[in-house]
């Protein structure tokens, strides 16, 4: 591991700008949905810090709530974060080989799918020496500002009114929708409209497998085509 | 009887609480298969352009069902109401092609919590 000091702190300084702040704005939601629930304290911010994964921690606390038992709570936020399995593959690879160590197994507890799309977006503009110690910084302060929100969230949550706990809650998938829009590769553009049309429809047959079954069915059809295309364009 | 249900108060946080160690174990599992898996994969290949394409298609399935499906106090939002806000923001953002991120996060949840006040 040879993280450069200055490259880490400039992605520290690119993350505490859009991206910090709506992730800070969704954990302040969520630690005052956990209070409004009735949930403890520290468990509402061990989500965020052991786990960081807010559609996951919004999972837990919804079953949680309807009393459902821990093994299936489990269940369900593991399905949810199957996305990591494929973030994981397709951001790693961006770093040159030689920088690869044990450190990626403590980095990637602080990959969020904010940090993984800045990351998609950026890398190919990047230099691949700069691209771990960048992301390092960026990561990180994502992480960082997570759980200080969630215990903001939890203690304000009685003073804060409802309309303004709307636009926290609404911030961070509208975050994701927004960035959709600037993914540039074909096929990810075909998966991302296949995924969008998919997504809340398959939800209502499947609720628990409905990422894995999107993510696999609307993915290698989306590739399909991408590739379906290439080959035209050659011929 | 005060004490029986303290006990079973009692129970019931050990009970969340290995749900949310479970959880945890569960959300890390998938990084650090990710993580070994990863020395694998080129970033020149097929394999990677697969791969990437499931991801976006998942990623963007979650987004959606929590804009147009959601849960808790997003789900007390008509849904006409939601698709108009989103749709708003949407085109705050396309409105150049430099991409105007913060005005049209801005746009969307401003016109979120505005609904918001009107109603509450």
């Amino acid at each position: 591991m040879n993280l450069k000091k200055e490259v880490l702190l400039e992605g520290a300084r690119d993350a505490l700008g859009t991206p910090a702040a709506v992730l800070f704005a969704g954990m302040l939601g969520f630690g005052a949905m956990g209070k409004a629930n009735g949930l403890d304290m520290w468990l509402t911010a061990a989500t965020s810090s052991f786990m960081f994964a807010l559609p996951g921690q919004v999972v837990l606390l919804e079953m949680v709530i309807l009393g459902a038992s821990g093994v299936a709570t489990a269940l369900a936020v593991t399905l949810t974060a199957t996305r990591f399995f494929t973030m994981c593959l397709t951001l790693f690879p961006q770093f040159p080989q030689k920088h690869r160590s044990r450190f990626y197994y403590v980095l990637v507890h602080f990959m969020a799918m904010s940090s993984w799309a800045v990351a998609m977006k950026d890398f190919p503009k990047m230099n691949p020496e700069k691209r771990l110690s960048y992301y390092t910084g960026f990561a990180l302060v994502c992480w960082g500002v997570s759980t200080p929100a969630t215990v903001l969230g939890y203690l304000i949550a009685g003073e804060v009114p409802t309309y303004l706990n709307l636009g926290l809650v609404f911030i961070n998938p509208l975050f994701f929708l927004l960035t959709f829009t600037e993914v540039k590769p074909r096929g990810n553009r075909i998966a991302i409209v296949v995924g969008a049309i998919s997504g809340p429809l398959v939800y209502l047959w499947q609720p628990n497998y409905a990422l894995l079954i999107c993510g696999l069915v609307g993915g290698s059809v989306a590739y399909s085509i991408d590739k379906y295309l290439r080959g035209k364009q050659l011929a | 009887m005060p004490e029986t249900t303290q006990l079973s108060n009692l129970f019931n946080d050990a009970g969340v609480w290995g749900a949310l160690i479970l959880a945890c174990v569960g959300t890390y599992f998938w990084r650090g298969l990710g993580v070994y898996f990863s020395g694998k994969i080129s970033q020149d290949g097929e394999v990677f352009k697969w791969l990437s394409a499931v991801t976006y298609a998942m990623v963007a399935a979650l987004t959606l069902r929590i804009i147009l499906l959601p849960v808790g106090l997003l789900g007390t939002v008509p849904l006409a109401v939601r698709l108009v806000v989103t749709g708003l923001a949407l085109a705050v953002m396309l409105s150049s092609p430099k991409r105007r991120m913060v005005p049209a996060l801005l746009t969307g949840t401003i016109s979120l919590v505005l609904y918001g006040l009107l109603v509450h």
